[in-house]
């Protein structure tokens, strides 16, 4: 049966998931990992002590809309920070993030615990070299903290796509 | 004894400023410090075999690591009072092992904005191989002088 994507659109964009209440409070190894990463040594993210004479009062989190959806998700293992793609169906599993937009209206600290609301805005289809069948899924997700202040928003873009061989197979059976 | 970043003043920034860079080689550690530091644990971006079959030439560094090189050139500058107001950034290239990925940004436009300090910058990362291969454009808040 054949990819039907204005179906697919009908039924999806604007589908909102219930919001979701981080397993954990944020912890400081969750970010002195992600830190490490990219070899930031930032005493304002990485030492209480420093953080604590700060206006801050504690240590916050690297501004990264990434990091963000892991300390909202449910937990460092398994990882469900990117779970609208097996929301909406689409012909192919494999996943190419192509951009993304954070809005900030407050920072993150040590000890926060976050929530999420994710929501599909956009479904459609646009073919790459690798597949002329590749489906493309705009995502919001609200973040918002213990005192359901809204923390940000994150604008996502991502392309599924199937592999070489299953695009090959495809046009063998004529799918 | 840790030291915090220099704080910047809004007064001082001023249009066409370049931010200090940042650089990082792309080895094989760094694939095993990105799926630790980003919780990101899909195989395109440490599994060769995986990658090839999905049709790409080699493993990618994942949206969770690229954003905290580009976060890290404005945090690096802006200091503990900055704030980053907006962050938008394309993944039109990709950094591979074997690449030095270089994360950069310069000041754009300084404006008052309803009363907040506002300074915009034209953010981006490079590969090597393709020039830029990130995009992007940020928004940040930094303190004034006599708020300070």
């Amino acid at each position: 049966m054949s990819y039907d994507i204005d179906a697919v659109r009908k039924q999806y964009i604007g589908f909102e998931t219930a919001k979701a209440r981080a397993r954990y409070p944020v912890e400081h190894e969750t970010i002195r990992r992600h830190c490490h990463m990219v070899e930031d040594n930032n005493p304002l993210f990485l030492d209480p002590a420093y953080a604590a004479r700060t206006e801050h009062g504690a240590c916050l989190a690297p501004q990264s809309g990434w990091l963000a959806l892991v300390l909202a998700s449910l937990g460092p293992w398994p990882a469900v920070f990117e779970p609208l793609f097996p929301i909406v169906p689409t012909p192919g599993k494999r996943i190419v993030n192509m951009s993304q937009e954070v809005e900030w209206s407050a920072r993150i600290k040590a000890g926060d615990h976050l929530s999420a609301v994710r929501r599909i805005v956009d479904v459609y289809q646009k073919g790459i070299t690798i597949d002329p069948e590749a489906v493309w899924i705009v995502s919001d997700v609200i973040i918002t903290n213990q005192r359901d202040e809204e923390v940000c928003t994150i604008r996502n873009t991502f392309l599924t796509h199937r592999t070489p061989a299953e695009v090959e197979a495809a046009r063998g059976t004529g799918a | 004894m840790n030291h915090g970043r220099e704080q910047i003043y809004w007064e001082d920034v001023t249009v066409g400023d370049d931010l200090p860079e940042v650089s990082l080689d792309i080895n094989t550690k760094r694939l095993f410090l990105q799926a630790s530091g980003s919780q990101d644990w899909y195989p395109v971006h440490f599994d060769p075999a995986f990658a090839r079959k999905a049709g790409h030439e080699e493993v990618f560094m994942n949206t969770g690591f690229i954003q905290a090189a580009l976060v890290r050139v404005i945090t690096d500058w802006m200091g503990d009072a900055g704030f980053i107001r907006r962050l938008r950034f394309e993944m039109r290239r990709q950094y591979r092992p074997g690449d030095t990925m270089t994360c950069r940004a310069r000041v754009t436009a300084k404006e008052d904005r309803d009363g907040v300090a506002c300074v915009d910058l034209e953010v981006w990362g490079e590969n090597g191989r393709d020039g830029v291969a990130t995009p992007g454009e940020a928004t940040v808040i930094l303190p004034r002088r006599e708020a300070g």
